[in-house]
């Protein structure tokens, strides 16, 4: 039963930290989930809670991220009288009268606004912010009111504008600021009073109404400004500027205190919509597209040759970008965008050598191993925690410097935030589960507006809807979205976060873990042949089994890529695999096995022709030399004008040396047109196989955001209870005695002192309950002490529970307790 | 696995032809899609701006390009591309040109920022004149061709709805006596006749001078036909009077020998293009009646200074024909644009399979050269490489064997090389025709081919086009003009005319084995391997030794 007094307390909290203490803990999670900024360190008590929900930065963060409708009642509240009934609040507002609940509700949740309906009250920071002056106006337009605008102004003068609205005069300025204030917050006198204004004096009224409410005068006012001026409904504020006062302002207004209110977000139309069928399969589509893309970037900087060195600024070099983005034959800033994803997926990094270069990171390898919907689930998480939004890559820094990709400078803190943004309205249009259900793309500038109203002060107008663009396009070439909608799989990735009752890794684990097992039946199976056709060209019509299109890569060269892949043969790509080391009946029973038609006869003579000479030359590393069982082929090679260069002599009718070293060599003969092979000291053929390179183990880069990490469930209950502990053990002492018998001592801060089995009792009554205990307790060095703690357990002639005071969990020896008592909170609420 | 079509990030589309639905699928898509290789298994199309504008132009739209592509996809097809057909093909048709009552020839816009810029563009100032309205400007009508071309290569082409004006009237009509217009031709004249304006592929032997025919008996009126030379004039000439009520006097040939001018003139490029001190005199042939119809054969080699004529005739019906429209200077764009559309085209395989020309079996014999060639060979100067290997004195061994092996048979050498050619003409005792030979000559020899008192004739490559050697069973080619794909093409049109006894077709291409000879075998080989010829390699030592058993 809450007695009188207290149930008006509760009504009117003195303090903010007053209202916080008497808020549920689900209250106070919530608050710190919104604002985790306020858990780092974890508050000792409500009151420094409070204080910190106070400071400038935090409260500059958390109106960040209030929505239009939430800013502009907060704007509202900071020009309307301190505190300020609801009914006040609501007049100011017409027409956002529905929505007003809503948006108090989430700024008290977030400790922006305290106090009961009668009484709402701003966080003082929060009115400093938003408090016009001459530097900054407010977001309203409007002023200062008639007292601030007055304050310094002569009684003198005051007496004269007494005079001018017809009032009557007083010496004392307060009440004389009264008398005019009441004139102008009354309507009717105050219409009566502008009734009597000229036609331009109330031109000029009406240019200052919406704000900007300054106006610049000259120094001889016309007749209409002077007329304004003499009965204060201007004022002056320096020698050629005036201001309209608040009060006036309002009453042009209609109490208003937006010209335009924005009490919904404006709506999301559908653009287009398609099938959910033809989404998911244009989604998962490119999804398999994207691994592609990834795993042919990585593939082709695995090389010594292709692996491009790491800018002395750090990042990737411009003409490498280029060069990566011919090899992928997609537009520079794709590529920037698959190499930036792989780099957050942490698949590739700097090497971290002398001479710096970017590699593929062990953990490639282990990923190339994953079935491809687990491939694209980690692209997509690296993608979604990204700070680094890819389409920076190619501008330049407010310094000029050109943003690089894997380059420093592309951390942008809100975009994971927003990216999380953009896809939840995705999801709001894509609803439909069933493969006909209807679901819909939005149109991008819609989305872009959307944010504007849901996040208007995060991250500056013009990157927010540049991230937001980003995302879409990106969204779409990973296959996080099909045809501008959703894909039904990748719902599951919004989810991380939800509230569920986990740690935020273990969440977003299962959220990978659901997308990637949604994912899986809309990826096509690998296949294992091919179409070989007569014009030398196989038609691979779908994706290749890795061995498959590993072995086809090297023999053949890719013509084109997509849903299918089209290989050309050629000598060179022949040639390339014999180089392998492996034999043309290796090739060509290869080929017979993964085609189902017979290998076309220009195809098998292909193999043999390139065969048939390969290997024919042999070239040695010995000062180099060329072998051959041909005589006549060495003195065709001896006679050739292209060789001279070389240095070749005929050592012997079948060895040929050369002064070249034997690379030069073998390729010198190759452009020739022969076909040579290397040869080891032994007089075996050396296999030439590319080497691929790998950076020692990496970590993935972590994100930068512009705050603390979101605050899992398991640390908000935790810091909830440390705050209320410490709050309680701050206020035990001071509490008034509210009679609790079993411990007469407690709340006089002695150690409480009972009989042993009553306190065991008690203890394994509170590890039932989960109440909180005060015990008596005398430590190592014999000094009696008190403690507030939650037992957990209680045995072995030992009790286990969380200390509030100390704030962790602590175990104390039972001969050691000398008494227990209820805490004084345990019924509090 | 659903649908036959794969459709490729680089807007190529790959159609598997085993698949039940591959012909519905090949005519939802043949409209908007360039058929680029037609091999075994996979066929590949090609979505190129100017085939999605050339579908806009039959009046396909966008809706149903995207349509086709999704229904028949096996795969989700890639969204930017989707998006980039609509976009493309939202390009056509913002820019109209109309004839206006007053102002002429006027180039109207659906959206005003599009007309303001080409108007800023360099190329389109000279050839427009006064602004008439906000969305329309007036166009010199000599223009029309130009900035056709010139909107084009700026990316938004022109709707040409000027129409066409009919020429002088003359009656023409085909004598389908025994004989008719296969369907494909048909098709053919009827494509292009609804089109107004076009480009005909048909393969080499397929009677695309039958095409030409049966437009002009729809077109009912004076025509200007534009032929490769005088032989292929006078064939022309040969086959008008067999096939349709023209006689002999209502055919002129306006060649460099007569300069006739008749109510249908047949006329040389080669006289079109001879220029006199700076000038073009034959230029006039243009303005000398007032035609009604132009018939361009062999478009792939229409000249450049041709292009520029046929700019100024766009008011006029034009209707191109070829076997090929690979040009090997890259201007098909230039064709299309000027001539018009391509209105009609069918892959070789399916002309084969209809019995209407012959099936060929095509074999790239390789020489293995003697040690003492290969040394030649390679201290040979780059430049004359290709020249020594392909005339070495073994691919003439290989080419008498060959031709001793189809004695009796009607055959055709041909090559490059003059010397070359002699040399054979002289061991085989066979004529050879060449660049020097004079047109009687010619014509002669052809007569006696034909009638079978010759059976072996040895030509260069002035015999490349429009020679009708109907019986001619067996080409050899010895040499070639380096890699042209037509050319292979073309030459292997010699022995594609269905044979009266069914007989298949032999066309043996020479070739020396590690040489460049090979590689420009190969890439000659190219566009017959994609129309779905697959070449059969064999070795000389193999077919020389059959020849000793």
């Amino acid at each position: 039963m809450t007695t009188e007094p207290e149930a008006r307390r509760r009504a009117a909290p003195r303090t903010l930290a007053d209202e916080l203490r008497s808020r549920p803990d689900e209250a106070l999670v919530e608050l710190l989930r919104a604002r985790p900024d306020l858990l780092s360190p974890v508050p000792s008590d409500l009151t420094q809670l409070a204080t910190r929900a106070g400071t400038r930065a935090s409260v500059v963060r958390a109106m960040e991220r209030l929505d239009r409708f939430a800013l502009q009642v907060t704007e509202a509240l900071a020009v309307a009288p301190d505190p300020c009934p609801y009914e006040t609040l609501a007049a100011s507002l017409p027409g956002g009268e529905d929505e007003l609940p809503r948006a108090l509700g989430l700024l008290r949740e977030r400790a922006l606004v305290w106090g009961g309906d009668d009484r709402l009250r701003l966080v003082r920071t929060a009115r400093e912010l938003l408090t016009p002056n001459a530097d900054r106006p407010s977001p309203t337009g409007l002023g200062p009111t008639l007292a601030e605008a007055t304050s310094g102004m002569s009684p003198g003068r005051l007496q004269e504008l007494l005079i001018a609205v017809g009032l009557p005069t007083t010496h004392d300025p307060v009440s004389a600021l009264a008398a005019l204030t009441a004139l102008f917050t009354d309507r009717e006198r105050m219409a009566s009073l502008l009734a009597g204004a000229s036609e331009e004096a109330r031109a000029t009224l009406a240019k200052l109404t919406w704000g900007p409410p300054y106006g610049e005068v000259s120094e001889r006012p016309s007749a209409p400004v002077r007329w304004l001026l003499d009965r204060g409904l201007l004022l002056p504020v320096g020698s050629r500027t005036v201001v309209l006062p608040r009060e006036v302002a309002l009453h042009l207004r209609d109490g208003r205190a937006h010209r335009r209110l924005e009490p919904l977000p404006p709506a999301l139309e559908p653009a287009r919509a398609h099938p959910r069928r033809s989404v998911d399969a244009a989604a998962a589509g490119q999804a398999l597209a994207a691994l592609t893309a990834v795993e042919e970037l990585l593939t082709s900087w695995s090389t010594a040759a292709g692996a491009p060195p790491v800018l002395r600024a750090g990042g990737l070099g411009v003409r490498d970008l280029k060069r990566t983005a011919v090899t992928l034959d997609v537009p520079e800033p794709v590529a920037a965008f698959w190499i930036e994803v792989s780099y957050a997926a942490g698949l590739v990094a700097s090497d971290g050598e002398a001479d710096e270069r970017y590699a593929p990171t062990p953990a490639y390898d282990v990923w190339l191993e994953q079935p491809p919907e687990r491939r694209w689930a980690r692209l997509a998480g690296a993608w979604l925690a990204s700070t680094r939004p890819a389409g920076l890559v190619g501008e330049r820094d407010a310094k000029g410097r050109a943003l690089n990709a894997l380059g420093p400078g592309l951390d942008r803190g809100p975009a994971p935030e927003l990216r999380r943004r953009v896809l939840r309205l995705l999801a709001g249009l894509a609803e439909g589960e069933a493969p006909d259900d209807e679901v819909a793309a939005p149109d991008v500038e819609a989305v872009v507006a959307r944010l504007d109203w849901e996040c208007p002060l995060r991250a500056g107008t013009e990157t927010r809807g540049r991230i937001a663009r980003w995302t879409l396009r990106e969204a779409e070439l990973l296959g996080v979205t099909g045809r501008g909608a959703l894909a039904s799989y990748a719902r599951p990735l919004l989810d991380a976060g939800a509230g569920a009752r986990t740690s935020l890794e273990e969440e977003t684990e299962r959220a990978l873990d659901g997308a990637a097992a949604r994912l899986a039946p809309l990826l096509p199976e690998p296949l294992d042949h091919v179409l070989l056709q007569a014009d030398l060209t196989a038609v691979a019509p779908g994706p290749l089994r890795r061995p498959l299109a590993e072995t086809l890569n090297v023999l053949a060269d890719v013509e084109s890529k997509g849903g299918a892949t089209v290989y050309r043969f050629t000598p060179r790509s022949v040639r390339r695999a014999l180089d392998t080391g492996r034999t043309a009946s290796e090739l060509h029973s290869f080929l017979a096995a993964h085609s189902h038609t017979p290998v076309p006869q220009p195809l098998a003579y292909l193999i043999d022709d390139v065969a048939r000479r390969h290997g024919r030359l042999r070239v040695g590393a010995a000062g180099s030399y060329v072998r051959c069982d041909d005589d006549a082929l060495l003195a065709e090679i001896v006679a050739d004008r292209r060789a001279a260069g070389l240095g070749l002599r005929l050592l012997a009718p079948t060895v040929l040396a050369a002064e070249t070293d034997p690379v030069t060599l073998l390729e010198r003969l190759r452009s020739m047109g022969y076909a040579p092979a290397a040869e080891s000291a032994e007089g075996d053929v050396v296999i030439h196989r590319a080497d691929t390179l790998r950076t020692p183990p990496r970590t993935a880069p972590e994100p930068v955001p512009d705050g603390p990490p979101r605050p899992d469930r398991p640390l908000l209950a935790a810091a909830v209870r440390a705050i209320r502990a410490g709050d309680r053990a701050a206020r035990v002492p001071h509490r008034p005695d509210r009679s609790a018998p079993s411990a007469p001592d407690a709340p006089n801060g002695r150690p409480p002192r009972t009989a042993a089995a009553d306190t065991l009792a008690l203890l394994r009554s509170a590890v039932r309950t989960g109440a909180s205990v005060v015990i008596g307790y005398v430590d190592a060095d014999g000094v009696a002490g008190r403690r507030v703690i939650d037992p957990v357990r209680v045995e072995d002639g030992f009790v286990t529970g969380y200390d509030h005071i100390a704030a962790e969990v602590r175990t104390y020896p039972l001969h050691r307790v000398t008494g227990a008592a209820e805490s004084a909170d345990a019924d509090d609420g | 696995m659903t649908g036959p079509l794969i459709v490729q990030s680089d807007k190529t589309l790959l159609l598997e032809v085993d698949h039940e639905q591959a012909d519905a699928c090949r005519r939802a898509i043949a409209p908007f899609a360039e058929l680029e290789r037609a091999p075994e298994h996979i066929h590949t199309y090609r979505l190129t701006p100017l085939g999605l504008w050339n579908a806009r132009a039959a009046g396909h739209d966008a809706e149903q390009v995207v349509d086709a592509l999704v229904t028949h996809s096996r795969y989700p097809v890639p969204h930017a591309l989707l998006v980039d057909v609509a976009e493309t093909m939202d390009r056509y048709g913002r820019l109209r040109l109309l004839k206006h009552p007053v102002h002429g020839l006027v180039l109207e816009t659906t959206d005003r920022p599009v007309l303001e810029e080409i108007l800023r563009s360099k190329r389109i100032q000279p050839l427009v004149g006064a602004r008439i309205d906000p969305d329309t400007v007036a166009v010199h009508p000599s223009e029309r061709g130009q900035i056709k071309q010139a909107l084009l290569k700026l990316g938004w082409p022109a709707e040409d709805l000027a129409g066409y004006v009919d020429g002088e009237a003359h009656a023409i009509e085909l004598h389908e006596d025994g004989w008719a217009l296969r369907p494909y031709q048909k098709q053919a004249v009827e494509s292009f006749w609804h089109g107004g304006s076009g480009v005909v592929v048909l393969p080499c032997g397929a009677g695309k001078t039958l095409v030409g025919a049966g437009a002009m008996a729809t077109a009912k009126s004076t025509t200007l036909i534009l032929v490769t030379n005088t032989v292929s004039a006078r064939q022309w000439k040969h086959e008008l009077m067999r096939r349709t009520s023209l006689t002999e006097h209502e055919i002129g040939e306006y060649s460099g020998a007569k300069k006739e001018i008749r109510p249908v003139t047949i006329a040389t490029y080669q006289v079109l293009t001879t220029k006199r001190k700076g000038v073009y005199p034959h230029l006039e042939l243009f303005d000398s009646r007032d035609w009604g119809l132009i018939v361009y054969d062999e478009v792939h080699l229409l000249p450049a200074p041709v292009f520029k004529f046929t700019a100024d005739l766009q008011a006029r019906r034009r209707l191109g024909l070829t076997a090929t429209l690979v040009r090997e200077d890259g201007r098909e764009s230039d064709v299309f644009s000027l001539i018009g559309p391509k209105r009609f085209d069918a892959p070789w395989k399916e002309i084969e399979a209809q019995g209407y020309i012959a099936p060929a079996d095509c074999v790239e014999v390789r020489v293995d050269l003697t040690e003492s060639e290969r040394l030649a060979y390679a201290t040979a100067e780059a430049d004359e490489k290709y020249r020594f290997c392909s005339t070495t004195a073994s691919k003439q061994r290989v080419t008498e064997a060959l031709v001793r092996r189809h004695a009796g048979e009607q055959t055709l050498v041909i090559g490059q090389y003059i010397d070359q050619l002699d040399e054979l003409g002289e061991h085989l005792g066979a004529p050879v025709i060449k660049g020097d030979t004079g047109t009687a000559q010619r014509e002669r020899l052809f007569d006696a081919f034909r009638s079978g008192e010759l059976s072996v004739l040895v030509v260069s490559k002035v015999a490349n086009f429009s020679i009708d050697l109907p019986e001619a069973t067996v080409a050899i080619q010895v040499s070639g003009t380096f890699g042209s794909r037509q050319e292979e093409a073309q030459r292997l049109g010699r022995v594609l005319r269905p044979k009266a006894d069914g007989h298949e077709a032999r066309f043996y291409s020479v070739v020396a084995r590690d040489t460049v000879d090979q590689d420009f075998a190969a890439h000659r080989q190219r566009f017959l391997a994609e129309q779905g010829y697959a070449y059969r390699i064999v070795d000389a030592s193999e077919l020389l030794a059959d020849e000793l058993d």
